[in-house]
């Protein structure tokens, strides 16, 4: 069967590999989803949107297209926060863009753990390391060029799926959020006498895609974090919960080359090497992936590219105006580069030595997963091409 | 051998701006085919030099795409300058490109050679003043 069924009971994880779920209740089967889909996955049966499995990327169009609240990610649940004996947050750096621009990254980070989460971690340390890494790599790897940002899994489904020429070009290097998780398991474990195994940390996310790609991880065996909650889930409690924290005096300086990773072009922005492109929206990614299959941008080190228009800011599942969200960004980036300055959080030779060392490597080779043909055979599939007449 | 499918292409020459375009739809008509990636990677490599050879050296070409259960067969007929010299057009690293060509990355005079290494099959014919007709195949079987 071609489609997975609708998901009969709506907060279950949905049938086959997907993060996305139709709410058969809710859908009127109006196709706005099926023509925002960038991948031509969805389409209506029985009244209700399905999702084709192995045409999804989970880029989560349908959710921000449907009027009718019939679609929502099936994020995980306090419930399986119960799993752990000891709970970490670690929130994408979009939560920070969430709640006006004179709430400091602090105060969110204190809200949310007074949510119940044993330890919070803040993600601009490692995301400025990752854009070190970026400019060492870039610096000793030999091409093919332009390499392409790991940084939006919906992306990187995509060139699996339609760009497999392409996967030599995916920088092969562990998105920031699992060399983070990675390293606070170790050190937690370490540091608190704990088994690895009873820590649960949990991405705090903007959208399906990243959560899909903790449960069906690519590139590494099994993802470092465990699962992941909608910012607009905590959003109302983290609201409430910043109301009554206040600011302090002089708070720790974050690194703002990270803090600037939120949005589109933010990951380029931290590069020492400007020969670099940023590219949001889905439809303008399938034009420059295009452009890259046919040669054109072999000149470009770097292109870092987001199935969301503008970004992790622009996740189906922030709250804030995408906007409004950037406004708050650089006024944050402002405040916390003023105090820190500019420079790289961990030095050259630092990272360079972690990159000799295979620190920062995927751990396995991404595989295509070619689309299937229009036929079994080359006769039928030709006959299918022609279409009729 | 019998067809199983067929399309035909404009390429005009000057276009840069929609240089490696058919490569890329016939391409996607081969992935719709279940041709094998490898052969596709070949097959592409092929029609994207075509095609800038086109672009760069001739007025217009039809570059016709044909699939036969045996292979996969492009046959590309330009009206232009033609070739004066064969053998020294298939000379890795000879070239008549412009400045500005190498400007954009292209005349390195590898074009040809590259075809003729990533297909089993290879045929030009030219007519200095006319035009010249390329034909190359890639086995399936």
């Amino acid at each position: 069967m071609p489609f997975a069924s609708p998901d009969p009971a709506p907060g279950a994880r949905p049938p086959g590999r997907r993060s996305i779920v139709f709410d058969a209740k809710r859908c009127v089967g109006c196709v706005t989803c099926c023509k925002a889909c960038p991948s031509g996955a969805i389409r209506v049966r029985g009244g209700c949107a399905v999702a084709d499995p192995e045409l999804c990327i989970d880029c989560g169009e349908c959710i921000r297209w449907c009027r009718h609240d019939a679609v929502r990610a099936a994020t995980d649940t306090s419930a399986d926060l119960e799993r752990f004996k000891y709970t970490v947050a670690l929130p994408s750096l979009t939560l920070y863009s969430q709640f006006g621009k004179d709430v400091e990254p602090g105060q969110v980070l204190e809200a949310l753990r007074s949510l119940g989460f044993d330890e919070v971690y803040d993600l601009s340390a490692m995301c400025d390391m990752h854009a070190s890494a970026t400019d060492a790599y870039l610096s000793e790897c030999g091409g093919p060029w332009p390499k392409i940002s790991v940084t939006c899994p919906a992306v990187i489904h995509l060139i699996l799926l339609r760009y497999p020429d392409m996967i030599g070009n995916l920088l092969p290097i562990e998105p920031a959020r699992e060399l983070a998780a990675k390293l606070l398991r170790r050190r937690l474990s370490a540091e608190k006498g704990l088994d690895p195994g009873d820590i649960g940390i949990f991405f705090i996310t903007p959208c399906a895609a990243i959560l899909h790609s903790i449960h069906h991880p690519v590139g590494l065996e099994s993802s470092y974090l465990d699962g992941a909650f909608g910012i607009a889930e905590l959003y109302g409690p983290l609201l409430r919960a910043i109301r009554s924290i206040a600011p302090v005096e002089n708070p720790p300086p974050l690194s703002a080359r990270g803090l600037l990773w939120a949005m589109a072009g933010g990951e380029i922005a931290g590069l020492r090497d400007a020969n670099t492109i940023t590219v949001g929206g889905a439809r303008d990614v399938l034009r420059v992936f295009d452009h890259i299959e046919e040669g054109k941008l072999q000149a470009v080190d770097f292109i870092e590219a987001y199935i969301c228009p503008d970004g992790c800011i622009s996740g189906p599942l922030a709250v804030e105006g995408r906007y409004a969200a950037r406004r708050t960004v650089q006024q944050i980036v402002r405040r916390h580069s003023r105090r820190a300055g500019e420079g790289a959080a961990v030095p050259e030779e630092k990272v360079r030595a972690l990159l000799h060392e295979h620190f920062f490597d995927l751990e396995e080779h991404l595989q295509a997963r070619p689309l299937r043909p229009l036929g079994r055979n080359l006769e039928e599939a030709a006959a299918r091409r022609r279409g009729p007449g | 051998m019998s067809e199983l499918y067929g399309k035909s292409f404009r390429i005009r020459g000057g276009d840069f701006e929609h240089g490696g375009e058919v490569a890329t739809r016939i391409k996607a008509v081969c992935k719709d085919l279940g041709i094998r990636p490898d052969i596709i990677r070949r097959l592409s490599i092929a029609n994207f030099e075509a095609e800038m050879n086109v672009i760069m050296y001739a007025n217009e070409a039809d570059l016709r795409f044909e699939v036969s259960p045996s292979d996969l067969r492009v046959v590309v007929a330009d009206r232009g300058q033609g070739i004066p010299d064969i053998g020294l057009a298939m000379t890795p690293g000879w070239s008549t490109a412009t400045p500005a060509m190498r400007a954009r990355g292209f005349g390195a005079g590898l074009g040809l050679p590259n075809i003729k290494k990533s297909v089993d099959e290879f045929h030009l014919e030219s007519t200095p003043g006319a035009g010249t007709t390329l034909t190359y195949a890639i086995r399936l079987a």
